[in-house]
Protein backbone atom coordinates (compact mmCIF):
# COMPACT_ATOMS: atom_id res chain seq x y z
CA UNK A 1 0.00 0.00 0.00
CA UNK A 2 1.14 3.58 -0.54
CA UNK A 3 2.41 5.36 2.58
CA UNK A 4 0.70 8.40 4.10
CA UNK A 5 1.92 11.72 2.78
CA UNK A 6 3.24 10.34 -0.48
CA UNK A 7 -0.03 9.55 -2.22
CA UNK A 8 -1.94 12.81 -1.79
CA UNK A 9 -5.66 12.06 -1.53
CA UNK A 10 -5.46 9.16 -3.98
CA UNK A 11 -6.75 10.83 -7.13
CA UNK A 12 -3.28 12.30 -7.83
CA UNK A 13 -2.21 8.80 -8.94
CA UNK A 14 -5.35 7.80 -10.82
CA UNK A 15 -3.81 8.52 -14.22
CA UNK A 16 -0.78 6.33 -13.47
CA UNK A 17 -2.28 3.10 -12.18
CA UNK A 18 -5.45 1.18 -11.44
CA UNK A 19 -5.98 2.07 -7.79
CA UNK A 20 -8.16 -1.02 -7.32
CA UNK A 21 -5.06 -3.17 -7.47
CA UNK A 22 -3.60 -1.70 -4.29
CA UNK A 23 -4.10 -3.46 -0.95
CA UNK A 24 -5.14 -0.19 0.65
CA UNK A 25 -4.65 3.54 0.25
CA UNK A 26 -3.50 5.76 3.09
CA UNK A 27 -4.25 9.40 2.47
CA UNK A 28 -2.21 12.38 3.60
CA UNK A 29 -2.48 13.00 7.35
CA UNK A 30 -5.64 14.88 8.25
CA UNK A 31 -5.96 17.38 11.06
CA UNK A 32 -9.09 18.88 12.58
CA UNK A 33 -8.60 22.24 10.89
CA UNK A 34 -6.86 22.88 7.55
CA UNK A 35 -3.12 23.40 7.86
CA UNK A 36 -0.85 25.48 5.65
CA UNK A 37 2.16 23.40 6.58
CA UNK A 38 5.82 24.38 6.59
CA UNK A 39 7.42 27.43 4.99
CA UNK A 40 8.29 27.26 1.27
CA UNK A 41 11.49 25.50 0.16
CA UNK A 42 10.38 22.36 1.87
CA UNK A 43 12.57 19.65 0.45
CA UNK A 44 16.00 18.72 -0.77
CA UNK A 45 17.75 15.57 -1.86
CA UNK A 46 20.47 13.88 0.19
CA UNK A 47 22.39 10.69 -0.66
CA UNK A 48 19.67 8.21 -1.65
CA UNK A 49 17.27 10.20 0.47
CA UNK A 50 14.58 12.85 0.34
CA UNK A 51 14.70 15.33 3.20
CA UNK A 52 11.42 17.18 3.53
CA UNK A 53 9.37 19.28 5.88
CA UNK A 54 5.79 19.46 4.64
CA UNK A 55 4.44 20.17 8.10
CA UNK A 56 1.16 18.30 7.62
CA UNK A 57 -0.28 20.65 5.02
CA UNK A 58 -3.79 19.30 4.50
CA UNK A 59 -7.35 20.40 3.76
CA UNK A 60 -8.68 19.45 7.21
CA UNK A 61 -11.11 16.69 8.12
CA UNK A 62 -14.35 18.37 7.04
CA UNK A 63 -13.15 19.35 3.57
CA UNK A 64 -11.65 15.89 3.14
CA UNK A 65 -15.01 14.30 3.85
CA UNK A 66 -16.85 16.77 1.65
CA UNK A 67 -14.47 17.04 -1.31
CA UNK A 68 -12.05 14.11 -1.33
CA UNK A 69 -13.99 11.20 0.12
CA UNK A 70 -16.53 10.95 -2.76
CA UNK A 71 -13.65 9.96 -5.09
CA UNK A 72 -13.23 6.77 -3.07
CA UNK A 73 -16.78 5.74 -3.93
CA UNK A 74 -15.48 5.22 -7.48
CA UNK A 75 -12.90 2.63 -6.40
CA UNK A 76 -13.08 -0.45 -4.18
CA UNK A 77 -9.72 -0.21 -2.44
CA UNK A 78 -9.63 -0.19 1.37
CA UNK A 79 -9.21 3.32 2.69
CA UNK A 80 -7.03 4.22 5.65
CA UNK A 81 -6.96 7.77 6.95
CA UNK A 82 -3.91 9.07 8.75
CA UNK A 83 -4.81 11.35 11.67
CA UNK A 84 -2.73 14.06 13.32
CA UNK A 85 -3.67 16.16 16.33
CA UNK A 86 -2.12 18.93 18.36
CA UNK A 87 -3.78 17.66 21.55
CA UNK A 88 -5.13 14.33 22.78
CA UNK A 89 -8.62 15.81 22.54
CA UNK A 90 -8.09 16.60 18.85
CA UNK A 91 -7.04 13.03 18.09
CA UNK A 92 -10.15 11.77 19.89
CA UNK A 93 -12.42 14.19 18.05
CA UNK A 94 -10.92 13.14 14.71
CA UNK A 95 -11.42 9.47 15.54
CA UNK A 96 -15.06 10.14 16.47
CA UNK A 97 -15.61 11.92 13.19
CA UNK A 98 -14.00 9.13 11.15
CA UNK A 99 -16.15 6.59 12.93
CA UNK A 100 -19.25 8.04 11.25
CA UNK A 101 -17.85 7.48 7.74
CA UNK A 102 -18.66 4.04 6.35
CA UNK A 103 -16.22 4.35 3.44
CA UNK A 104 -13.22 4.64 5.78
CA UNK A 105 -11.89 1.24 6.85
CA UNK A 106 -9.08 2.10 9.20
CA UNK A 107 -7.17 4.81 11.03
CA UNK A 108 -3.41 5.20 11.05
CA UNK A 109 -2.53 7.36 14.03
CA UNK A 110 0.31 9.69 13.12
CA UNK A 111 2.02 10.23 16.46
CA UNK A 112 5.37 10.54 14.75
CA UNK A 113 5.38 13.48 12.32
CA UNK A 114 8.84 15.07 12.66
CA UNK A 115 7.81 18.47 11.25
CA UNK A 116 5.18 19.97 13.57
CA UNK A 117 5.65 22.03 16.72
CA UNK A 118 2.70 20.53 18.63
CA UNK A 119 1.63 16.91 18.74
CA UNK A 120 3.28 14.70 16.14
CA UNK A 121 6.57 13.20 17.19
CA UNK A 122 6.37 14.88 20.60
CA UNK A 123 3.49 12.53 21.45
CA UNK A 124 4.96 9.44 19.84
CA UNK A 125 8.25 9.74 21.71
CA UNK A 126 6.70 10.12 25.17
CA UNK A 127 5.47 6.81 26.67
CA UNK A 128 3.30 8.57 29.27
CA UNK A 129 1.38 10.49 26.61
CA UNK A 130 1.03 7.35 24.49
CA UNK A 131 -0.49 5.50 27.46
CA UNK A 132 -3.29 8.08 27.54
CA UNK A 133 -3.60 8.88 23.85
CA UNK A 134 -3.90 5.41 22.33
CA UNK A 135 -6.59 4.10 24.74
CA UNK A 136 -8.55 7.35 24.29
CA UNK A 137 -8.57 6.97 20.50
CA UNK A 138 -9.35 3.26 20.83
CA UNK A 139 -12.45 4.18 22.83
CA UNK A 140 -13.53 6.70 20.22
CA UNK A 141 -13.59 4.36 17.24
CA UNK A 142 -14.32 0.81 16.23
CA UNK A 143 -12.40 1.17 12.98
CA UNK A 144 -9.17 -0.79 12.59
CA UNK A 145 -6.55 1.20 14.51
CA UNK A 146 -2.93 1.33 13.36
CA UNK A 147 -0.29 3.26 15.30
CA UNK A 148 2.56 4.70 13.24
CA UNK A 149 5.73 4.84 15.30
CA UNK A 150 8.69 7.21 15.25
CA UNK A 151 12.24 5.88 15.07
CA UNK A 152 13.45 8.81 17.22
CA UNK A 153 13.27 6.85 20.50
CA UNK A 154 15.79 4.85 22.52
CA UNK A 155 13.68 1.67 22.55
CA UNK A 156 10.87 1.44 20.03
CA UNK A 157 9.56 -1.78 21.60
CA UNK A 158 8.22 0.24 24.56
CA UNK A 159 5.95 2.17 22.20
CA UNK A 160 4.89 -0.95 20.34
CA UNK A 161 3.94 -2.65 23.60
CA UNK A 162 1.96 0.36 24.80
CA UNK A 163 0.09 0.38 21.47
CA UNK A 164 -0.72 -3.31 21.76
CA UNK A 165 -1.84 -3.05 25.39
CA UNK A 166 -4.01 -0.06 24.49
CA UNK A 167 -5.98 -2.03 21.95
CA UNK A 168 -4.30 -1.08 18.67
CA UNK A 169 -4.89 -3.58 15.86
CA UNK A 170 -1.55 -3.08 14.13
CA UNK A 171 1.65 -1.05 14.19
CA UNK A 172 3.27 0.66 11.25
CA UNK A 173 6.87 1.78 11.24
CA UNK A 174 8.87 3.80 10.64
CA UNK A 175 7.88 7.40 10.23
CA UNK A 176 10.75 9.61 9.05
CA UNK A 177 13.76 10.16 11.26
CA UNK A 178 14.73 13.83 11.61
CA UNK A 179 17.52 15.12 9.41
CA UNK A 180 19.41 18.27 8.46
CA UNK A 181 21.21 19.38 5.29
CA UNK A 182 23.27 22.58 5.20
CA UNK A 183 24.14 24.96 2.39
CA UNK A 184 27.76 25.71 3.30
CA UNK A 185 27.92 28.86 1.15
CA UNK A 186 24.98 30.47 2.93
CA UNK A 187 25.57 28.69 6.29
CA UNK A 188 21.86 28.04 6.16
CA UNK A 189 19.70 24.93 6.18
CA UNK A 190 18.80 23.67 2.72
CA UNK A 191 15.22 23.66 4.03
CA UNK A 192 15.42 27.40 4.79
CA UNK A 193 13.39 28.56 7.76
CA UNK A 194 12.13 25.02 8.34
CA UNK A 195 15.71 24.04 9.26
CA UNK A 196 15.04 20.32 9.79
CA UNK A 197 13.03 17.74 7.89
CA UNK A 198 12.09 14.10 7.87
CA UNK A 199 14.44 11.81 5.98
CA UNK A 200 12.82 9.34 3.60
CA UNK A 201 13.82 7.14 0.71
CA UNK A 202 16.27 4.22 0.33
CA UNK A 203 18.72 5.84 2.78
CA UNK A 204 16.51 4.86 5.75
CA UNK A 205 15.78 1.26 4.74
CA UNK A 206 18.31 -0.51 7.01
CA UNK A 207 17.06 1.47 10.02
CA UNK A 208 13.42 0.70 9.21
CA UNK A 209 14.16 -2.97 8.65
CA UNK A 210 15.98 -3.29 11.96
CA UNK A 211 13.17 -1.60 13.88
CA UNK A 212 10.50 -3.74 12.19
CA UNK A 213 12.42 -6.83 13.29
CA UNK A 214 12.65 -5.48 16.86
CA UNK A 215 8.95 -4.70 17.05
CA UNK A 216 7.93 -7.99 15.42
CA UNK A 217 9.66 -9.87 18.23
CA UNK A 218 8.08 -7.67 20.92
CA UNK A 219 4.38 -7.75 20.02
CA UNK A 220 1.74 -10.16 18.69
CA UNK A 221 -0.28 -7.71 16.58
CA UNK A 222 0.64 -7.31 12.89
CA UNK A 223 3.49 -5.03 11.91
CA UNK A 224 3.38 -2.93 8.74
CA UNK A 225 6.83 -2.17 7.39
CA UNK A 226 7.63 1.17 5.78
CA UNK A 227 10.85 3.00 5.03
CA UNK A 228 12.92 3.12 1.86
CA UNK A 229 11.24 0.34 -0.10
CA UNK A 230 11.83 0.66 -3.84
CA UNK A 231 11.69 -2.91 -5.13
CA UNK A 232 10.21 -6.37 -4.54
CA UNK A 233 13.54 -7.42 -2.99
CA UNK A 234 13.25 -4.61 -0.44
CA UNK A 235 9.67 -5.59 0.35
CA UNK A 236 10.63 -9.26 0.81
CA UNK A 237 13.33 -8.23 3.28
CA UNK A 238 10.63 -6.54 5.35
CA UNK A 239 8.42 -9.67 5.29
CA UNK A 240 11.35 -11.80 6.42
CA UNK A 241 12.06 -9.30 9.22
CA UNK A 242 8.47 -9.67 10.44
CA UNK A 243 6.22 -7.30 8.50
CA UNK A 244 2.76 -8.60 7.59
CA UNK A 245 2.28 -5.84 5.05
CA UNK A 246 4.36 -3.06 3.57
CA UNK A 247 3.94 0.55 2.54
CA UNK A 248 5.85 2.35 -0.18
CA UNK A 249 6.43 6.09 0.08
CA UNK A 250 9.04 8.23 -1.63
CA UNK A 251 9.83 5.82 -4.45
CA UNK A 252 6.39 6.44 -5.91
CA UNK A 253 7.64 9.91 -6.89
CA UNK A 254 10.27 8.27 -9.06
CA UNK A 255 8.04 5.48 -10.34
CA UNK A 256 4.34 6.13 -9.67
CA UNK A 257 3.60 2.48 -10.53
CA UNK A 258 6.25 0.99 -8.23
CA UNK A 259 3.56 -0.50 -5.95
CA UNK A 260 2.28 -2.72 -8.77
CA UNK A 261 5.80 -3.68 -9.87
CA UNK A 262 6.60 -4.71 -6.30
CA UNK A 263 3.44 -6.85 -6.17
CA UNK A 264 4.47 -8.67 -9.33
CA UNK A 265 8.03 -9.10 -8.10
CA UNK A 266 6.82 -10.64 -4.84
CA UNK A 267 4.72 -13.16 -6.80
CA UNK A 268 7.72 -14.11 -8.94
CA UNK A 269 9.85 -14.61 -5.82
CA UNK A 270 7.21 -16.78 -4.12
CA UNK A 271 6.89 -18.97 -7.23
CA UNK A 272 10.65 -19.31 -7.61
CA UNK A 273 11.04 -20.27 -3.94
CA UNK A 274 7.96 -22.53 -4.13
CA UNK A 275 6.33 -20.69 -1.23
CA UNK A 276 2.54 -21.17 -1.25
CA UNK A 277 1.59 -18.43 1.13
CA UNK A 278 3.28 -15.11 1.86
CA UNK A 279 2.42 -15.61 5.53
CA UNK A 280 4.99 -18.39 5.84
CA UNK A 281 7.66 -15.83 4.95
CA UNK A 282 6.72 -13.38 7.70
CA UNK A 283 9.31 -13.26 10.45
CA UNK A 284 11.32 -16.08 8.89
CA UNK A 285 14.68 -14.43 9.57
CA UNK A 286 17.06 -17.12 10.75
CA UNK A 287 19.26 -16.96 13.81
CA UNK B 1 -8.33 4.94 -16.60
CA UNK B 2 -6.64 7.73 -18.54
CA UNK B 3 -3.25 7.11 -20.06
CA UNK B 4 -0.26 7.61 -17.81
CA UNK B 5 1.51 10.88 -18.61
CA UNK B 6 4.91 9.40 -19.17
CA UNK B 7 6.99 7.13 -21.32
CA UNK B 8 10.36 5.94 -22.45
CA UNK B 9 11.52 8.12 -25.30
CA UNK B 10 14.38 7.68 -27.72
CA UNK B 11 17.14 10.25 -27.48
CA UNK B 12 17.89 11.86 -30.85
CA UNK B 13 20.76 14.05 -29.71
CA UNK B 14 22.48 15.41 -26.61
CA UNK B 15 24.79 18.21 -27.60
CA UNK B 16 27.15 20.32 -25.51
CA UNK B 17 26.24 23.79 -26.82
CA UNK B 18 28.60 25.93 -24.72
CA UNK B 19 30.40 25.70 -21.39
CA UNK B 20 28.31 23.29 -19.30
CA UNK B 21 25.08 23.85 -21.24
CA UNK B 22 23.47 21.02 -23.21
CA UNK B 23 20.57 20.62 -25.63
CA UNK B 24 18.84 17.26 -25.56
CA UNK B 25 16.30 16.22 -28.17
CA UNK B 26 13.97 13.24 -27.99
CA UNK B 27 11.08 11.59 -29.80
CA UNK B 28 7.58 12.17 -28.52
CA UNK B 29 5.25 9.97 -30.52
CA UNK B 30 3.00 9.03 -27.64
CA UNK B 31 3.06 12.17 -25.60
CA UNK B 32 0.81 15.20 -25.57
CA UNK B 33 2.51 18.19 -27.19
CA UNK B 34 3.64 20.42 -24.34
CA UNK B 35 3.16 24.16 -23.98
CA UNK B 36 6.18 26.40 -23.35
CA UNK B 37 6.48 26.75 -19.58
CA UNK B 38 5.42 23.17 -18.89
CA UNK B 39 8.03 20.72 -17.64
CA UNK B 40 9.08 17.08 -17.67
CA UNK B 41 10.25 14.99 -14.74
CA UNK B 42 13.24 13.07 -16.07
CA UNK B 43 14.98 10.17 -14.40
CA UNK B 44 18.68 11.07 -14.19
CA UNK B 45 20.04 7.93 -12.61
CA UNK B 46 20.50 4.16 -12.92
CA UNK B 47 20.59 3.77 -9.15
CA UNK B 48 19.16 5.36 -6.01
CA UNK B 49 21.73 8.15 -5.99
CA UNK B 50 20.71 10.55 -7.39
CA UNK B 51 17.26 9.47 -6.37
CA UNK B 52 14.47 11.81 -7.45
CA UNK B 53 13.57 12.77 -10.98
CA UNK B 54 14.76 16.21 -12.07
CA UNK B 55 12.42 18.82 -13.56
CA UNK B 56 13.32 20.28 -16.97
CA UNK B 57 11.41 22.96 -18.83
CA UNK B 58 10.18 22.02 -22.24
CA UNK B 59 12.38 24.13 -24.51
CA UNK B 60 11.08 23.81 -28.05
CA UNK B 61 9.19 21.75 -30.55
CA UNK B 62 11.05 20.94 -33.77
CA UNK B 63 9.02 19.89 -36.78
CA UNK B 64 10.50 18.10 -39.78
CA UNK B 65 7.73 17.51 -42.28
CA UNK B 66 5.32 15.14 -40.61
CA UNK B 67 7.57 14.16 -37.71
CA UNK B 68 8.46 16.25 -34.73
CA UNK B 69 10.64 16.04 -31.68
CA UNK B 70 11.12 17.96 -28.45
CA UNK B 71 14.13 19.63 -26.95
CA UNK B 72 15.17 20.53 -23.44
CA UNK B 73 18.09 22.77 -22.49
CA UNK B 74 20.02 22.15 -19.32
CA UNK B 75 23.10 23.15 -17.42
CA UNK B 76 25.22 20.54 -15.68
CA UNK B 77 25.08 21.52 -12.01
CA UNK B 78 25.11 18.26 -10.08
CA UNK B 79 25.07 14.48 -10.13
CA UNK B 80 21.75 14.23 -12.00
CA UNK B 81 22.58 16.58 -14.85
CA UNK B 82 26.12 15.12 -15.03
CA UNK B 83 24.55 11.68 -15.59
CA UNK B 84 22.17 13.10 -18.19
CA UNK B 85 25.00 14.78 -20.10
CA UNK B 86 26.54 11.36 -20.77
CA UNK B 87 23.45 9.93 -22.46
CA UNK B 88 23.89 9.32 -26.17
CA UNK B 89 21.78 9.27 -29.29
CA UNK B 90 19.71 6.08 -29.47
CA UNK B 91 19.58 5.62 -25.70
CA UNK B 92 16.32 5.83 -23.83
CA UNK B 93 15.00 8.72 -21.74
CA UNK B 94 12.58 7.90 -18.89
CA UNK B 95 10.25 10.85 -18.49
CA UNK B 96 6.96 11.82 -16.91
CA UNK B 97 4.96 14.78 -18.15
CA UNK B 98 4.39 17.31 -19.46
CA UNK B 99 3.16 18.81 -16.20
CA UNK B 100 1.96 22.23 -15.10
CA UNK B 101 0.66 25.32 -16.87
CA UNK B 102 2.29 27.04 -19.82
CA UNK B 103 2.84 30.71 -20.62
CA UNK B 104 -0.17 32.53 -21.99
CA UNK B 105 0.27 34.96 -24.84
CA UNK B 106 -1.12 38.35 -23.78
CA UNK B 107 -2.93 39.41 -26.93
CA UNK B 108 -2.69 43.06 -27.84
CA UNK B 109 0.13 43.79 -25.42
CA UNK B 110 2.99 44.36 -27.86
CA UNK B 111 5.86 43.82 -27.78
CA UNK B 112 6.45 40.56 -25.95
CA UNK B 113 9.43 41.23 -23.68
CA UNK B 114 11.27 38.10 -22.60
CA UNK B 115 13.67 38.39 -19.67
CA UNK B 116 16.02 35.53 -18.92
CA UNK B 117 19.14 34.87 -16.98
CA UNK B 118 21.36 31.91 -17.94
CA UNK B 119 19.39 28.73 -18.54
CA UNK B 120 16.17 30.71 -17.94
CA UNK B 121 15.99 31.26 -21.69
CA UNK B 122 14.95 27.59 -22.15
CA UNK B 123 11.15 27.96 -21.77
CA UNK B 124 11.05 31.55 -23.07
CA UNK B 125 12.65 30.69 -26.39
CA UNK B 126 9.98 28.08 -27.13
CA UNK B 127 7.31 30.55 -26.09
CA UNK B 128 8.64 33.15 -28.57
CA UNK B 129 8.78 30.56 -31.35
CA UNK B 130 5.20 29.56 -30.64
CA UNK B 131 4.05 33.19 -30.67
CA UNK B 132 5.73 33.70 -34.05
CA UNK B 133 4.23 30.50 -35.46
CA UNK B 134 0.78 31.89 -34.67
CA UNK B 135 1.55 35.39 -35.92
CA UNK B 136 4.91 36.01 -37.58
CA UNK B 137 4.53 39.78 -37.15
CA UNK B 138 4.62 39.58 -33.34
CA UNK B 139 7.23 42.00 -32.01
CA UNK B 140 9.60 40.33 -29.60
CA UNK B 141 12.31 41.81 -27.38
CA UNK B 142 14.66 39.46 -25.60
CA UNK B 143 16.84 40.39 -22.62
CA UNK B 144 19.42 37.72 -21.91
CA UNK B 145 22.38 37.80 -19.63
CA UNK B 146 24.54 36.15 -17.06
CA UNK B 147 27.36 36.78 -14.62
CA UNK B 148 29.89 37.02 -17.45
CA UNK B 149 29.76 36.93 -21.24
CA UNK B 150 30.82 33.28 -21.60
CA UNK B 151 27.67 32.29 -19.74
CA UNK B 152 25.29 34.10 -22.07
CA UNK B 153 23.30 31.40 -23.73
CA UNK B 154 21.52 31.30 -27.06
CA UNK B 155 22.28 34.83 -28.20
CA UNK B 156 22.54 33.90 -31.89
CA UNK B 157 19.35 31.83 -31.81
CA UNK B 158 17.45 34.59 -30.02
CA UNK B 159 18.41 37.09 -32.72
CA UNK B 160 16.36 35.02 -35.18
CA UNK B 161 13.24 35.68 -33.12
CA UNK B 162 13.47 39.33 -32.23
CA UNK B 163 15.55 42.18 -30.97
CA UNK B 164 18.13 41.08 -28.40
CA UNK B 165 19.72 43.05 -25.56
CA UNK B 166 22.42 41.40 -23.50
CA UNK B 167 23.58 42.17 -19.97
CA UNK B 168 26.37 40.93 -17.73
CA UNK B 169 27.10 41.45 -14.05
CA UNK B 170 30.75 42.22 -14.81
CA UNK B 171 30.09 44.34 -17.88
CA UNK B 172 32.02 41.96 -20.17
CA UNK B 173 29.21 42.11 -22.71
CA UNK B 174 26.23 44.36 -23.33
CA UNK B 175 24.65 46.30 -20.51
CA UNK B 176 26.72 46.38 -17.31
CA UNK B 177 24.22 45.35 -14.67
CA UNK B 178 21.29 43.07 -14.06
CA UNK B 179 18.12 42.45 -16.04
CA UNK B 180 15.72 44.73 -14.10
CA UNK B 181 18.25 47.58 -14.44
CA UNK B 182 18.53 46.95 -18.17
CA UNK B 183 14.75 46.99 -18.48
CA UNK B 184 14.58 50.36 -16.66
CA UNK B 185 17.41 51.66 -18.85
CA UNK B 186 15.50 50.70 -22.02
CA UNK B 187 12.35 52.39 -20.74
CA UNK B 188 14.21 55.52 -19.78
CA UNK B 189 15.93 55.79 -23.14
CA UNK B 190 12.80 55.29 -25.14
CA UNK B 191 13.92 51.96 -26.61
CA UNK B 192 10.82 50.45 -25.08
CA UNK B 193 7.41 52.07 -24.71
CA UNK B 194 5.71 51.58 -21.36
CA UNK B 195 3.06 49.27 -22.78
CA UNK B 196 4.19 45.68 -23.30
CA UNK B 197 3.83 42.23 -21.78
CA UNK B 198 6.65 40.56 -19.91
CA UNK B 199 7.66 36.90 -19.56
CA UNK B 200 10.51 35.93 -17.28
CA UNK B 201 12.56 33.02 -16.02
CA UNK B 202 15.56 33.28 -13.73
CA UNK B 203 16.61 33.78 -10.11
CA UNK B 204 13.98 34.85 -7.58
CA UNK B 205 15.61 38.18 -6.74
CA UNK B 206 15.42 39.19 -10.43
CA UNK B 207 11.81 38.08 -10.67
CA UNK B 208 10.84 40.08 -7.60
CA UNK B 209 12.25 43.26 -9.13
CA UNK B 210 10.50 42.55 -12.42
CA UNK B 211 7.24 42.15 -10.50
CA UNK B 212 7.76 45.61 -8.99
CA UNK B 213 8.46 47.19 -12.39
CA UNK B 214 5.46 45.61 -14.12
CA UNK B 215 3.23 46.59 -11.22
CA UNK B 216 4.39 50.19 -11.46
CA UNK B 217 3.73 50.23 -15.22
CA UNK B 218 0.49 48.29 -14.79
CA UNK B 219 1.39 45.78 -17.49
CA UNK B 220 0.93 42.02 -17.48
CA UNK B 221 3.82 39.74 -16.59
CA UNK B 222 4.28 36.03 -16.23
CA UNK B 223 7.04 33.99 -14.68
CA UNK B 224 8.18 30.36 -14.72
CA UNK B 225 9.24 29.45 -11.19
CA UNK B 226 11.46 26.64 -9.98
CA UNK B 227 12.01 24.77 -6.72
CA UNK B 228 13.07 21.31 -5.57
CA UNK B 229 10.31 18.90 -6.45
CA UNK B 230 9.59 15.58 -4.78
CA UNK B 231 7.12 14.23 -7.32
CA UNK B 232 6.18 16.94 -9.84
CA UNK B 233 2.53 15.92 -10.00
CA UNK B 234 0.94 17.33 -6.87
CA UNK B 235 1.26 14.43 -4.43
CA UNK B 236 4.14 15.35 -2.11
CA UNK B 237 3.25 19.02 -1.45
CA UNK B 238 6.91 20.04 -1.19
CA UNK B 239 6.86 22.83 -3.80
CA UNK B 240 4.62 25.23 -1.86
CA UNK B 241 4.60 28.70 -3.34
CA UNK B 242 3.20 31.65 -1.34
CA UNK B 243 0.60 33.69 -3.21
CA UNK B 244 -0.90 37.07 -2.37
CA UNK B 245 -4.56 36.21 -1.83
CA UNK B 246 -5.79 39.57 -3.15
CA UNK B 247 -3.69 39.38 -6.34
CA UNK B 248 -4.53 35.90 -7.58
CA UNK B 249 -4.98 36.06 -11.33
CA UNK B 250 -5.56 32.85 -13.21
CA UNK B 251 -5.76 32.38 -16.93
CA UNK B 252 -8.78 30.25 -17.88
CA UNK B 253 -6.43 27.70 -19.50
CA UNK B 254 -4.54 27.21 -16.23
CA UNK B 255 -5.57 24.64 -13.67
CA UNK B 256 -7.75 25.87 -10.89
CA UNK B 257 -5.31 26.20 -8.02
CA UNK B 258 -5.60 23.88 -5.04
CA UNK B 259 -4.88 26.72 -2.65
CA UNK B 260 -4.14 25.98 0.96
CA UNK B 261 -5.32 28.99 2.95
CA UNK B 262 -4.23 30.12 6.38
CA UNK B 263 -7.06 30.02 8.93
CA UNK B 264 -7.62 33.78 8.74
CA UNK B 265 -7.43 33.59 4.92
CA UNK B 266 -4.70 36.24 4.85
CA UNK B 267 -2.14 33.88 3.29
CA UNK B 268 -2.31 31.08 0.72
CA UNK B 269 0.06 28.47 -0.64
CA UNK B 270 -0.20 26.92 -4.06
CA UNK B 271 1.90 24.18 -5.63
CA UNK B 272 4.48 25.12 -8.24
CA UNK B 273 4.19 21.78 -10.04
CA UNK B 274 0.41 21.86 -10.47
CA UNK B 275 -0.71 25.49 -10.17
CA UNK B 276 2.49 26.76 -11.84
CA UNK B 277 5.25 26.65 -12.79
CA UNK B 278 3.98 29.68 -14.71
CA UNK B 279 2.40 32.29 -12.46
CA UNK B 280 1.31 35.85 -12.92
CA UNK B 281 4.17 38.01 -11.56
CA UNK B 282 1.77 39.77 -9.19
CA UNK B 283 0.35 36.57 -7.71
CA UNK B 284 3.50 35.60 -5.87
CA UNK B 285 4.35 36.84 -2.39
CA UNK B 286 8.00 37.53 -3.19
CA UNK B 287 8.95 38.59 0.35
CA UNK B 288 7.77 35.25 1.65
CA UNK B 289 9.33 33.33 -1.24
CA UNK B 290 12.73 34.97 -0.69
CA UNK B 291 12.65 34.76 3.15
Amino acid sequence: MPAAGTFGYGSEYASFLDLNRLGAIIVKTLTLRPRMGSFPHRSTETSSGWLASIGLQNVGMERFIEEKLPFFETIGTSLIVSLGGETIEEYVELAHRVNREKRIDAIELNVSCPNVKKGGMHFGTDPEIMKVLVPAVRQATDKILIIKLSPMVPDIRVFAEISQQSGADAISLINSPVGLAIDIEKTRSKLGRNITGGLAGPAIKPLALYLVWQVYKAVDIPVIGVGGISSAEDAIEFFIAGASAIQIGTYQFIDPTVTLNVLEGIEVYLRRKRIDRLSSLIGSLEG
Amino acid sequence: MQKAPGSLSEILGNENISQNYYALSFKVNLLPIPKPGQFYQIRCSDSNDPLLRRPFSFHRLVQNGTTHHLEILYRVIGKGTEWLSKKKKGEVLDLLGPFGNGFVNEEGMEPLVLVARGIGIAPLYGFAEEALRKDKRRKILILIGARLKERILYEKECRKLGRVFTYTDDGSQGFHGRAPELLCHLLKNGKLADKFSLYACGPAAMLKELAEITKRLNIPGQVALQDHFGCGFGACLSCACPLKPDSIKRDPSWQKPALQWSEDRSRAYSLICKDGPVFDLQEIDWEEWLA
